[in-house]
């Protein structure tokens, strides 16, 4: 992108050099093209993304409810902070997200390395390839027919996934019941996110100099020592991207739990998003609802800097 | 008290309409009362249950008949206060309120609605047939009424009623239905459920939400004697004939299928249609969804009766929606809508409406022989808003804030993931927190429900 903008600078201020009758940059000509450049991009963010943040950010400073119009919104300082931070729901659900995403991503992780080793193999070109593809199609399902598809996968009478169990000895009852929902829905979260694994991890894999990989398979360096020494540097800044898009992407889970479970049986599967929607279109307590998600935003910032401080390295040849 | 007060007023209404109106009943038309909203379009948001599929087939009698366009938008019913809130609070397009009982109280003292009486006082849009007495008394001051106002006309209007496999029952040895909740759990119960064959005697749909909070967890407070709250409105659910009618719900969790707590009204009236239960509180409005071979495979089995009598006597569970005119509307769609909501809830169009697979509130209508023959809920269903519990749910703006609370811990206490003390307990003190919350305790507003 700065390449191209550069070049266009370079032509703009090409062709201004050549008309010397012309009385200085103009706003779309030479010193500012750039400005034409970004202008789109930089309108869309403000719209969609700094502007509904800082009123998130306001609203959240204010005693905000939709449906109680007539009481006004005046400004209540920390009261809406310190009731979240005083609030046993929310550290529940923070809770449950955290025990989700501790029991999906090691899974989604270890399975995801395996699936990209085995795709990262000599032979089968064409069954490779296939295999490549459908990779992509859970990543391109729709969060809410996840969840729908979920709910019919483990209804109790007719769900394929609850009669297989069944042929294996496995009654259990899926939705309705708090181990059960929990682990329907963490199924539902592996199926659709471990290929997402597999492919970051495969295109780390890809980077691995061959002639490397071969130098220490001809030293006869085993499978773990290989993995450790040559093959885990390059999949760290995948794994760290891994990390960070996940935790924000668990953090944010919605559509999928809402469809499914809708938060229940009880609270089981209530995650945090699904708390913080309880409070913003159910009760429409804005104001508590934007402390919420401030502090998550803010819990998200926090994470990321950790996996980055921690696991990022860049890997060199 | 409140009952007393709507139906007078229903009636001050109708009277003050009757002596004030110059134009004569014969001269009154709706396509002349139209006239002027020729080519106007009123918006309105309704569900995709039997009542609005019937509406929606009678619909274009009406446009035909007044030149006013209905454009509804079909919405899943958990989304449909969510998107009518924010479409009032920003000024939105919406004409007609969809007002669940629930939501009335809201609406009300938020403004989003119009008093009927605004549009009464004018007889040239007023059908001198309206006949709010014709009504179900319970279901207008249920359904449309907040403060002795009405504000909306009963719609959608469901009464709890047991449906139930006849068959199944006679083969268990009984030849009528259980009369009360103590005979459905001790006698009707065990015979009726048998685990290895997979059938069970009853079926509670149970799912987080409203489902959880309407239909599972008040259904079981009233009929014992028990109640959300008191006059001084706290918690009344630790009181004895409160936790009597928690603990008896418990008690059913062995005779009804595994999953239940997750159960919504499809996955419980379905419970039914196949065959897995033999018996199902549920509204009225599942009739057609049971009575229909492509959905329902109960066929000539299904039989229907009031619910169960409790310790209190019988108090089924009580829901439905009312039309309104929304207040955010100009003069002019405003008076279209409330031709629209007129005719809607007509008694000349409620047999149709009934045929279509809607349930009417007007009483007339189930006084016809032919309807009374044809539709086997008829006898439960009136019989069931003959006496019933207006405030089966509070009908106050805080109503939603708590039916999360309940949503949350009536199935936490279903799951056993607390004892039902502690629930009723938890559910008490979170309930009166919000109750505090909205100055309902230092006398800043009205202990109206």
């Amino acid at each position: 992108m700065s390449t191209s903008i550069e070049h266009a600078n370079k032509t703009v201020a090409a062709s201004a050099a050549r008309n010397p009758s012309g009385k200085g940059p103009r706003l779309g000509h030479g010193r500012f093209v750039h400005v034409w450049f970004l202008a789109p991009a930089v309108l869309a963010l403000l719209a969609i993304g700094t502007y509904p943040t800082i009123f998130a950010v306001v609203t959240s400073f204010h005693q905000y409810n939709l449906t109680r119009v007539r009481d006004g919104f005046p400004f209540v300082g920390y009261a809406n902070y310190v009731s979240v931070l005083g609030d046993s729901s929310f550290w529940n659900t923070l809770l449950t997200t955290l025990e989700f995403f501790l029991v999906v991503m090691p899974i989604e992780i270890v399975l995801g390395f395996v699936i990209a080793s085995l795709l990262h193999r000599e032979g089968l070109g064409f069954l490779r390839s296939v295999a490549r593809v459908t990779l992509v199609v859970p990543l391109a399902t729709t969060y809410a027919v996840v969840g729908l598809v979920g709910r019919l996968l483990f209804n109790q009478d007719f769900g394929v996934l609850t009669q297989a169990f069944r042929a294996i000895g496995l009654d259990i009852d899926w939705l309705g019941s708090v181990g059960g929902a929990f682990a329907a829905i963490a199924i539902m979260d592996v199926w659709q996110w471990t290929p997402f694994c597999a492919l970051i991890f495969l295109a780390g894999l890809t980077m691995v100099p061959g002639e490397i990989e071969e130098a220490a398979r001809l030293d006869r360096a085993s499978g773990l020592k290989l993995f450790w020494h040559i093959q885990l540097p390059f999949l760290l800044p995948g794994l760290t991207s891994l990390l960070i898009l996940r935790s924000a992407d668990i953090l944010k889970l919605f559509d999928m739990i809402f469809t499914m479970t809708r938060g229940g049986p009880g609270s089981a599967t209530e995650l945090i998003s699904i708390y913080i929607q309880r409070i913003g279109f159910r009760v429409f307590d804005l104001g508590t609802a934007s402390a919420q998600a401030i502090l998550l935003l803010i819990l998200t910032i926090v994470l990321s800097r950790l996996y980055i401080r921690f696991l990022y390295r860049e890997a060199s040849a | 008290m409140k009952f007393l007060k709507a139906s007078c007023c229903a009636l001050a209404m109708a009277t003050a309409l009757a002596l004030s109106s110059p134009v004569k009943a014969e001269d009154w038309s709706l396509a002349k009362a139209a006239e002027p909203f020729k080519g106007e379009t009123i918006n309105v948001i309704f569900l995709d249950r039997p009542g609005y599929r019937a509406i929606i087939k009678l619909l274009p009698q009406f446009e035909k008949e007044t030149g006013i366009k209905v454009n509804y938008e079909i919405v899943p019913y958990e989304n449909t206060r969510e998107k009518e809130v924010l479409n009032f609070s920003s000024q939105g397009d919406l004409t007609v309120a969809l007002v669940d009982l629930v939501w009335v109280g809201e609406f009300a003292e938020n403004g989003w609605i119009v008093p009927v009486d605004h549009f009464t006082s004018d007889p040239s849009i007023t059908d001198p047939k309206l006949d709010l007495k014709g009504f179900f008394p319970l279901l207008l001051d249920a359904f449309g009424t907040w403060g002795g106002t009405v504000y909306g006309l009963p719609f959608d209007n469901y009464s709890g009623l047991l449906f139930y496999n006849k068959c199944m029952l006679k083969d268990a040895g009984f030849d009528k239905p259980p009369a009360t909740w103590d005979e459905l759990l001790k006698t009707y119960a065990p015979k009726l459920t048998n685990k290895e064959k997979g059938t069970y005697a009853y079926v509670l749909q149970s799912r987080r939400g409203e489902t959880q909070s309407a239909d599972s967890f008040m259904r079981f407070l009233w009929p014992f004697g028990g109640s959300l709250l008191n006059k001084e409105f706290k918690s009344n659910l630790s009181s004895k004939e409160s936790l009597d009618g928690l603990n008896f719900r418990q008690a059913l969790a062995p005779y009804m299928p595994p999953g239940y707590v997750s159960f919504d009204h499809a996955e419980a009236v379905n419970a039914l249609a196949q065959g897995q239960a033999a018996m199902l509180t549920e509204w009225s409005a599942f009739y057609s969804t049971l009575t229909d071979p492509k959905t329902s495979k109960i066929g000539d089995c299904l039989a229907v009766a009031p619910e169960p009598a409790g310790a209190a006597g019988r108090l089924p569970a009580l829901g439905g929606f009312s039309l309104a005119v929304a207040s955010q509307a100009p003069e002019e769609q405003q008076k279209a809508a409330w031709l629209f909501i007129q005719w809607a809830t007509s008694d000349a169009i409620a047999k149709d409406y009934v045929e279509a697979g809607g349930v009417s509130g007007r009483t007339k209508v189930y006084e016809d022989p032919e309807i009374k023959a044809k539709y086997q809920f008829v006898e439960p269903l009136v019989q069931s808003w003959q006496k019933g519990v207006a405030v089966f749910r509070p009908r106050f703006p805080a109503w939603p804030a708590i039916s999360e609370i309940i949503g949350e811990w009536g199935s936490k206490m279903q799951l056993g993931e607390v004892s039902v003390e502690q629930g009723a307990k938890e559910i008490g003190s979170r309930m009166e927190d919000v109750l505090q919350k909205e100055g309902y305790y230092d006398g800043k507003k009205k202990l109206l429900q």
